[in-house]
């Protein structure tokens, strides 16, 4: 892989990311755009459908992701792992390492014969480790680019894949190779993960088969999920009494994370609607402190919801057990009576709280109070970081949802843009002085 | 794109590979085993009558959640199709092969 010189380096290919790396190469700026997973995607890619208008979250993802790929000004450069950014008079030299897939990316026909010659099956992470699919893989159906990766952490070397390949593009021998991107700016868009199902140890420690996170839910209500339909994972029961529980890791000190994720009442009406329609029978409840629908449009959409019989449950739920069919039981304080009830589920969904994805000291940036990254005038300059030429867009700099995210991909690309010209325009009048 | 080491041959490249990712391959060739032991034991349990998952994992003595992670693979694989519902629970049985 040759060095790169490009106006700008996105990092991080989910939406916030694609979308900045498309405003920009639509303004005529050469942009380089680094996914450390083999698709971009992020996190919207798994999602079934979207809040509040249900539009299906594959069919506005996909295009995005394609108009990537294929934009003339964008160099997508999938799974590579930036390693460190040194600052110099012409911009930022960025050290990153293409990771081995072990398949030649130009010979590559996406065409999973090699998938399904691999004789090694392992936990999908794209459906939560609840589905599977081979040590060789596409990563999953509408993934870009379509070419294989092979986890050589799970291989047997039994050399399968590289004889099923009608072209010879498995290259069993690749291995690391690091270069350089030179950019004049940055656009950070490294996303968020959701704390995880044990940190709450009242809740189970994830050690109850049948209390899920929200993004395995995403895949059960996805038509590519691990099992095509909605089961729960303890025994594969369709089930029929679902129950959310809010704040399940955020607004709690006790673990760190004060602050409120924005989206989980939110995705926890949506999911309980979408189940509806899957599972006509099922009684949905929501356990609740308080419902925030702060965006346009949110508001109507929860009362769509209460309209459409999920029950909502304001109180403060203690502890999550099960009982001898691994039925969760959801022991609760009824807040506004004062009185502690108890209740029986097939399955519980945890609203789990938004953490970020990377630590922003791999930039050279100091993190905001809550981990994600730090904005020093969120009002004047949202998504300009603390480090001149580094700006940050998506849920890289706090929780928030698809609209948000693709608000601050524009505002990044526009703050981007504006330093971009500067720097060229001071480049440009110091090489006039120095001519004189 | 990564770069490709000069190849001798495709059996010396699994060897060196092999010794190089020592641990790993030794790790993988049990998981081999275990994995085709079960899918024998779920693909005959299932083979005659179409089962439900709490059932096929009485039968052969698994535990539920990971009798479902077998399932589920072989499903998205083609080796079984859902065959109605028993109550609450899907009905799985194997697809022969032609
Ligand atoms: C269960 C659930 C349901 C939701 N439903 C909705 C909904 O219906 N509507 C809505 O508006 N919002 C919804 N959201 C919120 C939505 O998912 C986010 O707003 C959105 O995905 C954020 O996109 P992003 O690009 O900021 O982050 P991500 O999607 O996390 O993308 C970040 C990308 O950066 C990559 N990356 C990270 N670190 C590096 C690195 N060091 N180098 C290179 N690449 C890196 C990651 O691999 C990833 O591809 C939901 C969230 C959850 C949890
Ligand atoms: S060499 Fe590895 S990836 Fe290829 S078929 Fe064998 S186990 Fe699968
Ligand atoms: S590596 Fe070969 S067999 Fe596998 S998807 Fe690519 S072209 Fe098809």
């Amino acid at each position: 892989m040759k060095d790169l010189k490009v106006d700008a380096l996105v990092v991080g290919g989910g939406i916030a990311g694609m979308q900045a790396a498309l405003d920009l190469g639509d303004q005529g700026f050469q942009v380089a755009l680094v996914e450390r997973e083999p698709s971009i995607g992020g996190k919207m890619i798994t999602l079934s459908k979207v809040f509040p208008t249900l539009d299906c979250c594959s069919c506005i993802t996909t295009p995005k992701m394609s108009a990537v790929a294929h934009h003339p000004n964008i160099k997508l450069l999938t799974y590579c792992e930036v390693e460190s950014i040194q600052e110099n008079e012409k911009g930022f030299a960025v050290a990153t390492v293409q990771k081995p897939r072990y398949v030649d990316e130009a010979t590559c026909t996406g065409c999973r014969l090699c998938e399904y010659a691999c004789p090694i099956t392992v936990p999908s992470s794209f459906d939560r480790g609840l589905g599977s699919y081979r040590a060789i893989r596409v990563p999953f159906s509408t993934a870009v680019p379509q070419i294989a990766v092979l986890d050589m952490d799970n291989c047997i070397l039994c050399g399968k894949c590289e004889k099923a390949c009608p072209v010879d593009a498995v290259v069993l021998s690749q291995q690391p190779e690091p270069f350089t991107i030179h950019a004049t700016a940055i656009i950070l868009a490294t996303g968020f993960e959701l704390n995880e199902l044990g940190a709450k140890k009242e809740y189970g420690a994830a050690k109850l088969p049948n209390v899920i996170d929200p993004l395995m839910m995403e895949r059960f209500l996805s038509p590519t999920g691990p099992y095509g339909r909605v089961l729960r994972p303890g025994d594969g029961m369709e089930p029929t009494t679902i129950a959310y529980v809010q704040c399940a890791g955020s607004r709690d000190k006790t673990l760190g994370i004060e602050y409120c994720s924005r989206v989980c009442c939110m995705y926890a009406i949506k999911q309980a609607m979408l189940i509806s329609g899957a599972l006509p029978m099922a009684e949905i409840t929501i356990y609740y402190m308080d419902i925030r629908t702060f965006g346009k449009g949110y508001e109507q959409f929860y009362q769509n919801a209460k309209a459409m019989g999920v029950e909502f449950v304001r109180g403060k739920v203690a502890s999550i057990h099960e009982d001898e069919k691994h039925n969760p039981i959801v022991k609760m304080e009824l807040t506004e009576e004062g009185r502690i009830i108890e209740r029986t589920h097939d399955l519980v969904v945890l609203s789990l709280g938004m953490i970020p994805a990377v630590s922003s000291s791999g930039f050279g940036l100091v993190p905001a109070s809550d981990g994600f990254i730090s904005v020093p005038a969120p009002n004047a300059s949202p998504t300009v970081t603390e480090r001149p030429g580094i700006f940050v867009t998506g849920t890289a700099g706090g929780p928030m949802d698809i609209v948000d995210s693709i608000v601050t991909a524009g505002s990044a690309a526009s703050e981007a843009s504006a330093y971009i010209r500067s720097k060229t325009m001071i480049a440009e009048s110091q090489s006039e002085v120095a001519y004189a | 794109m990564a770069t490709q080491q000069a190849t001798p041959s495709r059996g010396e490249i699994l060897k060196r590979l092999r010794e190089q990712h020592a641990e790993t391959f030794a790790r993988t060739q049990a998981l081999l085993k275990e994995q085709k032991r079960i899918e024998q034991v779920i693909c005959s349990a299932i083979r005659e009558t179409a089962k439900t998952v709490p059932q096929i994992a009485e039968e052969v003595g698994m535990p539920a959640p990971e009798v479902l992670w077998y399932v589920a693979s072989f499903k998205k694989y083609g080796m079984l199709v859902e065959k109605g519902m028993c109550g609450d629970y899907p009905l799985y049985q194997k697809v022969e092969k032609k």
